[in-house]
C-alpha cells in the first residue's frame, strides 16, 4: 500500500532545465542569460577571490600555509601539463589550471542547493568547441596549411570522411560525458531525495544523502573535471603534424 | 483516440527508456576488466600504482562513455519525449 503511495508520489518527480527567466535582445540578435550562466558568474567571483587571497604576497621561500596550498595547486597543474603534454606545452597550464578548477567548482554548486552550470550542455560543449579549435589550432601550427590539409587523407585519401568525422566526435563525446555525467548524478540524487523524503516521514532524508553526495558530488565531479582536462590535453598534444 | 495514441506513445517510451538502459551491461563489462586488470598491474608493480590508478580511471571514463549516452536517450524519452508533440 505505501509502495504505491510512493509510485503515485513518483509521478510529480521530473527533470527541468535551467531557468531562461532574463530575455533581451541586442541588435536583433536574441540573448538568454539562463541560470547556468548566472551560477557560472558566481563560480568566477569564487575562483577570482580564492586565488587573490592566495597569491598575495608571496615570498622566496614559502612560510605561510597560505603560500604551500598555493604552490600544491600551481605544481598540480604543471606537473599535469608536464606528464601528459611535455615540456614544450608549458604555456598550457594556465588554460587547463582555469578549466580544471572552472569545471571543478562549477559541477560542486549542485552541493549547495544551485543548479551545476555543468549539468547544462551548452556550457559543456562550448569548452568542447574551445578544446577543437586549440586542436585545429595546433595542427596549422605544427604543419602548416599543407600539413592541416594533408593530416585529412593520411593514412589514404579514402580515409577523408571517417578523419573528418573523428575530428568532429571527439568534442561531442567529450562534452557529452561530462555533461551526462552531473546531470545523471543530480538526477539519481533527486530522486533518491525524493524518495527518502516519502519513508519513515522524512526521518530518512537526515544524513543519508550525505554518503550518496560523497560518491555523486565530491568523486564524480573531481573524475570529470581530471578526465576533461586530460582528453583536451591528449587531443591538443596528438594533433601535432610531423 | 487521442488519448489512446497518446497512451501508446508514453507506453513505448517508457519501455524504450528501458531498453536504452540495458546499454548499461556494455560500460559495466569495460570497467569491470578495466579494474582488473589494473589491480593485477599494481600486483606485480606497486612502485608503479599511482599512474596505474590515474591511466585505470581515465579508461574507466572513456568505457562509460556509451553508457552515458544512452543515459541521455533515456532521460530524453521520460522528461523531455519529443513524441508526444508529433502526435
Amino acid at each position: 500500500m505505501q509502495t504505491l503511495e510512493l509510485l503515485k508520489n513518483a509521478a510529480e518527480f521530473s527533470v527541468k532545465g535551467p531557468l531562461q527567466s532574463i530575455k533581451f535582445s541586442i541588435g536583433g540578435l536574441d540573448v538568454t542569460i539562463s541560470e547556468s550562466i548566472v551560477v557560472q558568474w558566481l563560480v568566477i567571483i569564487i575562483l577570482a577571490v580564492v586565488f587573490f587571497i592566495l597569491g598575495r604576497n608571496l615570498k622566496l621561500k614559502p612560510t605561510s600555509r597560505r603560500q604551500m596550498a598555493a604552490e600544491y595547486i600551481v605544481g598540480f597543474f604543471r606537473n599535469m601539463v608536464n606528464d601528459t603534454m611535455g615540456v614544450k606545452y608549458k604555456k598550457y597550464t594556465v588554460y587547463i589550471g582555469a578549466l580544471f578548477c572552472m569545471s571543478l567548482v562549477s559541477s560542486l554548486m549542485g552541493l549547495l542547493g544551485l543548479r551545476a552550470p555543468t549539468s547544462d550542455l551548452s556550457v559543456v560543449a562550448t569548452w568542447g568547441v574551445i578544446t577543437f579549435i586549440l586542436t585545429q589550432r595546433n595542427k596549422v601550427k605544427t604543419g602548416g596549411v599543407k600539413g592541416f590539409f594533408k593530416g585529412f587523407i593520411e593514412p589514404m585519401p579514402f580515409m577523408l570522411p571517417f578523419n573528418i568525422i573523428g575530428e568532429i566526435a571527439n568534442p561531442v563525446s567529450q562534452s557529452l560525458r561530462h555533461f551526462a555525467n552531473i546531470l545523471a548524478g543530480s538526477v539519481v540524487g533527486g530522486l533518491v531525495y525524493f524518495a527518502l523524503g516519502q519513508v519513515a516521514g522524512g526521518l530518512a532524508s537526515i544524513g543519508v544523502p550525505a554518503i550518496l553526495s560523497l560518491y555523486f558530488d565530491l568523486f564524480s565531479s573531481f573524475i570529470q573535471a581530471y578526465i576533461f582536462c586530460t582528453l583536451t590535453m591528449a587531443y591538443v598534444s596528438m594533433a601535432e603534424c610531423d | 483516440m487521442d488519448n489512446l495514441s497518446q497512451a501508446i506513445v508514453l507506453g513505448a517510451s517508457a519501455i524504450g527508456a528501458g531498453l536504452a538502459m540495458i546499454a548499461g551491461l556494455g560500460p559495466g563489462i569495460g570497467e569491470g576488466i578495466c579494474g582488473s586488470k589494473a589491480v593485477e598491474a599494481i600486483g606485480r608493480q606497486p612502485e608503479a600504482s599511482g599512474a596505474i590508478t590515474r591511466t585505470m580511471i581515465i579508461g574507466d571514463a572513456l568505457a562509460e562513455t556509451t553508457g552515458l549516452y544512452s543515459l541521455v536517450i533515456a532521460l530524453l524519452l521520460m522528461f523531455a519525449n519529443p513524441f508526444i508533440g508529433q502526435l
